[in-house]
C-alpha cells in the first residue's frame, strides 16, 4: 500500500491565510484514494530529516512570526531543506515560505534578510500591497487542459526570479510575483512556489494532484496514475471566479 | 473673531447633520455614518467639542464589541443611567459623531449625559484623537480580515498607541488574552483585568486551530508555556523566559454551572462579592462578553442585584444571535467575521440538541473582506460530529461555492450541501425543512447580513436595525 508523508514545516508560526486548507487538500485527496497519508508538524528546535518525508509544506506569517523562526531555519533546517530540495522531494511554498526560498528579502530602506538560498529569486519590500484576485495560467497541467489557477494574493514583497528557476505560470488576472513582468510563482526541480492563497489547493484539485503524482511517481517507480475523483464542487468554485474575473 | 466663525461652523454642521439623519431616517435608509461625515467636512473639529460634552464609555476588540456593548446598556438602564449609544454598529469615526450629532440639543447641550460607543479596534486611534473616554473595555484580539487590518500585531500597537493619548482614562481589559492585557502595561492608567478560571471540563484541545493567533510572547518571542486554554490563546499564559504572564483577574468567573443552547449561568467572583448569574446568550464566548461588562458594573460600583437583573434580561444586538419565532419553529441569525468567532459559533451549534438547518452565507465584499482564505482556518470539522443533527446545510453568497469547497474538505458530505444563490428561494426551503421545534440556523458575513436582514424584515416584519 502507498504512503505518503507530509512535513508541514514550523505550522504555529506560519500559518496564515489559511494555509491550513492546502495541507487539508492534500490530505483528503490522498485518502480518497485509499493512500495512506501522515501529517508532520515540525517547528522550532525539531529536526528536519530529508528523507522522511515526500512533500514538504512552508506557508506565510506575519513578521513578528517570521522574525522568530528565522534563526532556526538558517541554523538548524538551512542543509537539510536545500538537500531536500536537490534529492527532488515536493516543495509547496506559499507567500512568506515562497520569500524565504530565495536569496534574500530587501526591505525599502534597505535592510537585508538573508533567505534560505535553496533557489535563485530575490524579494524587495514595497509600501504599496499587491492585494486581490489572482488568476494565473500553469502550462501542460495534466487534467486540466486550460490550466488556470484561482487564488488570492497578498503581499508586499516583490520577487524576481534568476537563472536556472522558472515561473510556475503566467498571470491573467492579478499582479503575481512582482506586477511587471507578468509571471506568478517559481518552479525548480520539484518545488513549486506561489503568491496565491485561498487557499490554493481545495479548488485548483488538478495543481493537488499534480505534486500528489511527482512525489507518489518519486517514492514508487511502479506507480503509473492517480484515480479520477468527482471535482464537481471544487470545479464550480474555479469556474465562478473565472467567470467573474475574466472578460470572455 | 476666529471663535465666532468656528462657533459658526459648529452649530451649521451640527444643524445639518441632524437634518440629514432625519431625512436618511424618513426615507428608509437609517443613516449611520453619512451625516457624521458630512459634519465633520464642515467642522472637522466637531467630534472633539461634542465628545467634551459627555461622559464616554468606550468598547473596542475583535468579537464581542456588540454584544457587550448591549450588556453595559442594559446595566446602565437597570441603574437608571440615561445614556446614548451607536446601537446600529456604525463604529467608525464617522459613526460615532453621527451618534453624538443625534443625541445633542441645536442649542449644543447633550439630552444624555452618558455616551457608550463601541468602536472599530482599527478606527480607535484616529478616534481617541478626539474622544477622551473615561472608561476603555477592550474585549480581545484575534486575527480578522487581513486585507482589511492587516496584521494583527499592528492593530494591537495602534490601540496601545490611542491608549497613550489617554492616560486618565480607566482600562478595564482581558486579561486572559496575551495581547490585550499587554495594553495594560507601562501605562499610567488605572487597570483592571477579568478572565476565567480553569474549568472542569477544559481539556487541552487538540492543537491545531488553537492558540495560533499569539503562540509567543510578545515582549521576547518566547514559546509561552499554558497553565490552562478556554479556547484560541485565550488562558492562562506565562513566559518562562521574560516571566510576562496572565495578571490576576480582580473579577473571574469561578464556575460555570450551566451551559445550554439557549443561555449559561455563571458564578462571578468580584471584589464585593461572589454572585451567580443567568447570561440571556448561550456560547462561551458571550460569557467572556458578560464579564467584561460586570467587570465595568463593578468599576462603577453598581449593585450586584441590577447587575444580574441586567444579564438575564439584556437583548442581542443586530445579527448576534438575534432569534426570530415564527409558529413553531425558530430562526436564528449570528453574523461571522473571523476565524475564531466562527470557530466558537461552530462549537455552540454542537450542543444544540434538536435537528436544525444551517446556512452559510459568505460574500467577498469590502466590508467582509475581499479575501475568504479565513474559511481554512475555521474549524469546521466540529460539524462532522453532528452531521446526523443536520438536516440540510444552505450555502450562499458571492463565494458559494468556495464554501461548498471547504465543508467538502471538512468532512461533510456534499449530498448535504445545497448552494442557493437566491436568499429567496433559500430561505423558503430552509423554513420548509424544519419541524415543529427546529430551528434555521443562518450564519451570514457582513454584507450578508445587511442583505437577509431586509429580507427577513419585509417577511417577519422586524424593527429597524438602528431601533
Amino acid at each position: 500500500m502507498y504512503e505518503i508523508n507530509i512535513c508541514h514545516l514550523y505550522p504555529d508560526l506560519l500559518n496564515l491565510y489559511g494555509d491550513y486548507g492546502n495541507i487539508q487538500a492534500l490530505v483528503r485527496r490522498l485518502e480518497w484514494r485509499g493512500i495512506n497519508v501522515q501529517v508532520h508538524p515540525v517547528s522550532i528546535g525539531d529536526p528536519f530529516v530529508p528523507d522522511r518525508y515526500d512533500i514538504v509544506f512552508i506557508g506565510g506569517g506575519q513578521d513578528f512570526e517570521q522574525d522568530i523562526l528565522h534563526k532556526d531555519l538558517l541554523t538548524l533546517k538551512k542543509k537539510p531543506l536545500i538537500e531536500a530540495v536537490e534529492n527532488g522531494t515536493v516543495f509547496l511554498c506559499i507567500c512568506g515560505g515562497y520569500q524565504l526560498m530565495g536569496q534574500y528579502y530587501r526591505f525599502s530602506d534597505g535592510t537585508e534578510i538573508e533567505c534560505l538560498g535553496a533557489m535563485n529569486h530575490w524579494t524587495i519590500g514595497h509600501e504599496k500591497r499587491l492585494t486581490g484576485n489572482l488568476v494565473f495560467r500553469i502550462e501542460g497541467l495534466k487534467q486540466q487542459p486550460d490550466g488556470l489557477v484561482v487564488g488570492f494574493e497578498n503581499h508586499s514583497g516583490k520577487t524576481y526570479l534568476g537563472d536556472g528557476v522558472s515561473p510556475l505560470g503566467k498571470v491573467v488576472y492579478g499582479h503575481g510575483n512582482n506586477g511587471e513582468d507578468g509571471y506568478e510563482g517559481a518552479r525548480y526541480k520539484n518545488v513549486f512556489c506561489s503568491y496565491s492563497h485561498g487557499s490554493l489547493l481545495p479548488k485548483n484539485p488538478a495543481l493537488t494532484d499534480e505534486l500528489i503524482t511527482i512525489a507518489l511517481k518519486k517514492k514508487y517507480p511502479d506507480f503509473v496514475s492517480l484515480q479520477p475523483l468527482n471535482d464537481r464542487i471544487e470545479t464550480l468554485a474555479r469556474e465562478s471566479m473565472i467567470k467573474r474575473l475574466i472578460k470572455p | 473673531m476666529r471663535g465666532l466663525i468656528n462657533k459658526i461652523l459648529f452649530y451649521s454642521a451640527l444643524f445639518l447633520g441632524k437634518i440629514m439623519i432625519h431625512l436618511l431616517r424618513i426615507t428608509g435608509y437609517g443613516g449611520t455614518s453619512l451625516p457624521g461625515k458630512l459634519a465633520m467636512a464642515v467642522c472637522p473639529d466637531i467630534l472633539r467639542i461634542l465628545a467634551a460634552k459627555y461622559r464616554i464609555i468606550m468598547v473596542t476588540g475583535t468579537n464581542g464589541k456588540t454584544t457587550t456593548s448591549r450588556i453595559i446598556e442594559q446595566i446602565l438602564a437597570e441603574n437608571q443611567i440615561k445614556y446614548v449609544s451607536n446601537k446600529s454598529g456604525a463604529n467608525l469615526v464617522s459613526g460615532l459623531t453621527t451618534t453624538l450629532i443625534s443625541d445633542v440639543r441645536l442649542n449644543g447641550s447633550p439630552s444624555s449625559p452618558t455616551a457608550l460607543l463601541e468602536v472599530d479596534e482599527a478606527a480607535f486611534r484616529a478616534a481617541s484623537k478626539h474622544v477622551h473616554p473615561a472608561v476603555l473595555v477592550v474585549t480581545n484580539f484575534f486575527r480578522d480580515q487581513l486585507d482589511r487590518y492587516g496584521e494583527l500585531y499592528h492593530t494591537v500597537e495602534a490601540v496601545r498607541d490611542g491608549i497613550r493619548s489617554n492616560p486618565d482614562t480607566t482600562l478595564i481589559l482581558n486579561g486572559d488574552d496575551s495581547l490585550c492585557a499587554s495594553l495594560g502595561r507601562n501605562v499610567k492608567n488605572p487597570v483592571i483585568y477579568y478572565g476565567m478560571d480553569k474549568l472542569p471540563d477544559n481539556e487541552e484541545e487538540n492543537g491545531r486551530h488553537d492558540n495560533s493567533d499569539a503562540s509567543y510572547c510578545l515582549w521576547c518571542k518566547t514559546r509561552y508555556v499554558y497553565l490552562y486554554h478556554i479556547y484560541s490563546h485565550l488562558g492562562y499564559y506565562k513566559c518562562p523566559e521574560c516571566g510576562y504572564e496572565r495578571p490576576e483577574p480582580l473579577v473571574h468567573v469561578a464556575r460555570i454551572p450551566a451551559m445550554t443552547s439557549e443561555f449559561s449561568t455563571a458564578v462571578i467572583n468580584t471584589p464585593s462579592g461572589s454572585f451567580q448569574a443567568h447570561i440571556n446568550l448561550p456560547g462561551l464566548y458571550n460569557i467572556y462578553n458578560a464579564l467584561a461588562a460586570v467587570t465595568f458594573a463593578e468599576v462603577l460600583g453598581f449593585s450586584h442585584e441590577k447587575t444580574i437583573k441586567a444579564l438575564a434580561r439584556f437583548e442581542s444586538g443586530f445579527g448576534r444571535m438575534e432569534t426570530i419565532p415564527l409558529d413553531e419553529k425558530n430562526i436564528q441569525v449570528i453574523l461571522i467575521k473571523n476565524p475564531t468567532g466562527l470557530s466558537q459559533v461552530l462549537k455552540y451549534l454542537t450542543t444544540v440538541e434538536k435537528k436544525s438547518v444551517i446556512c452559510f452565507m459568505i460574500n467577498d465584499k469590502l466590508a467582509d473582506g475581499t479575501d475568504i482564505s479565513w474559511l481554512y482556518d475555521v474549524d469546521f470539522e466540529s460539524l462532522k460530529n453532528m452531521q446526523d443533527r443536520i438536516s440540510r446545510i444552505f450555502v450562499s453568497g458571492t463565494r458559494a461555492e468556495d464554501m461548498a469547497v471547504r465543508l467538502k474538505y471538512a468532512g461533510i458530505y456534499t449530498d448535504s450541501i445545497t448552494i442557493e444563490k437566491n436568499n429567496h428561494i433559500m430561505l423558503n426551503s430552509a423554513v420548509n425543512l424544519l419541524n415543529a421545534g427546529e430551528t434555521l440556523y443562518i450564519l451570514p458575513t457582513y454584507t450578508a447580513l445587511l442583505e437577509i436582514r431586509k429580507l427577513l424584515k419585509k417577511r417577519f416584519k422586524l424593527k429597524n436595525f438602528w431601533q
